[in-house]
């Protein structure tokens, strides 16, 4: 199961994305600062969207979800139980995982964006497709769901996950880096090999790397464990 | 045209022509093809279509009724390309500069106020419809009658919605009546000529019902 993106060229409103590159299966993080063209290459990825120039193959793929940077962009239901069985999900459990069972009845648009994006992201979890293209996951969360997200897509035991974030503090383990730079994207390669070039870094990871530790991955917890190390 | 008065009031003579008669639509079709610059914005075919194909279809059932189906297609189609037409080609602030210019910062204000939210509306409704659109499609809903009508009741719930937060808005900010604008505009020789004609054609089918009238 891979996406291959093939020297793909697309432009809009004077913007141009150009990149090359595989996804295979695992978690990779696209990371750049807003307005990098994140969310562009996540439509691409999802189909969304046709390259001017280049190709999206997608093999063995049999199933696509993108979430949306903004969870009210895909509200469709009138009740918050109606937008979970829009998923052609069961409510129930929906609900149950996103915790909003007592807002069951509630208009989406009176729950906070954070509670929106708890149902998306539950959502989407539930629906478990082979490729998930997760748009700024992390936005308008707290630290304890960011770490609650974190820990559903590390459980996602296969397909693949490619996340586009420019989050800075909680992130889950990821296999790959990416970066989009001034609307190119740029493969840094597997972790951890590729922390040391990643030009986007948490501030963390830099403290890290500055001292001579050497990460396994990218989370909070993975550099206090390499500073630990070295001081050991 | 550069003008919104003259553009507003060549639009509001072209419509009412187009709507008394076929020959004051087709006069107004013409207008519209030799006034409009080709530089002038105008709404893209995806969105016009199924305008069209509404009116067409309006068109189909007053025809099966025994109505004049094809004459209705004419007129109100060349209303909805002025429609379209005055739409994109209205810029921001344009419909406050003339209600101010018309009728003075009180009530001038006020209606120019309310028009210009009116035109900042169909553009977030537009946008909304394009992401509903793609929630479908992300959720693998195929659009259908089903569908189509809870949808649509959200994106009025969610217009009515944004019409209480503006007000809102507008009275926290001390808004109470009427406003200051000194709106400024230009003309152009070659404007006024498009308008007078517009204004000429506009009298085309008043003439033509007089003659009816007379005949009567």
């Amino acid at each position: 199961m891979r996406v291959e993106l093939g020297e793909v060229v697309f432009g809009r409103d004077g913007f141009c994305l150009r990149g090359s590159g595989t996804f295979g299966e695992g978690v990779h993080l696209v990371s750049g600062p807003v307005g990098s063209g994140k969310s562009t290459l996540a439509l691409l990825l999802a189909g969304l969207l046709t390259p001017d120039r280049g190709t999206v193959r997608r093999q063995d793929v049999k199933s696509v979800l993108l979430l949306l940077q903004f969870p009210e962009h895909q509200v469709t239901a009138p009740t918050v139980a109606r937008e979970a069985a829009s998923w052609g999900l069961a409510p129930d459990e929906v609900l149950a995982l996103a915790e909003l069972e007592e807002r069951a009845d509630d208009d989406p648009f009176h729950l906070s964006r954070g509670e929106l994006k708890r149902l998306t992201l539950a959502c989407a979890f539930i629906k478990c497709p082979d490729l998930l293209l997760l748009d700024e996951p992390f936005s308008s969360l707290d630290c304890e769901t960011k770490r609650w997200v974190c820990g559903m897509i590390e459980e996602r035991g296969s397909g693949t996950t490619i996340i586009f974030s420019h989050e800075q503090s909680v992130l889950p383990r990821v296999d790959t880096i990416w970066e989009m730079e001034d609307g190119a994207l740029i493969g840094r390669g597997s972790v951890p090999g590729a922390i040391s070039s990643w030009r986007h870094a948490p501030a963390y990871l830099t403290y890290a790397l500055e001292r001579g530790a050497q990460p396994e991955n990218i989370r909070l917890s993975d550099a206090r464990e390499a500073l630990c190390r070295i001081r050991d | 045209m550069q003008d919104p008065r003259l553009r507003f009031l060549s639009i509001a003579v072209l419509s009412l022509a187009s709507f008394l008669s076929v020959w004051g639509a087709l006069g107004a079709l013409v207008w519209l093809v030799v006034a409009r610059r080709r530089t002038d914005a105008m709404l893209q075919p995806r969105v016009l279509l199924p305008l069209f194909a509404m009116v067409g279809l309006t068109a189909l059932v007053s025809a099966w009724g025994g109505g004049n189906g094809l004459s209705y297609f004419i007129r109100m189609s060349v209303i909805l390309l002025l429609a379209a037409w005055a739409y994109a080609a209205t810029a921001e602030g344009e419909a406050l500069a003339v209600a101010v210019w018309a009728f003075g910062n009180r009530a001038g204000f006020d209606i120019g106020l309310i028009a210009e939210m009116g035109l900042a509306g169909l553009g977030i409704i537009r946008e909304e419809i394009e992401q509903v659109g793609l929630a479908m499609r992300l959720k693998g809903i195929r659009p259908g009658l089903r569908s189509i009508v809870p949808l649509a009741l959200n994106l009025v719930i969610t217009e009515i919605r944004r019409a209480d937060e503006v007000a809102r808005l507008l009275t926290v900010r001390g808004y109470t009546a009427g406003g200051v604008v000194c709106p400024r505009f230009q003309t152009s020789l070659n404007e006024i000529l498009a308008s007078i004609s517009a204004f000429l054609l506009g009298l085309l089918p008043a003439l033509l019902l007089r003659d009816v009238f007379i005949l009567v």
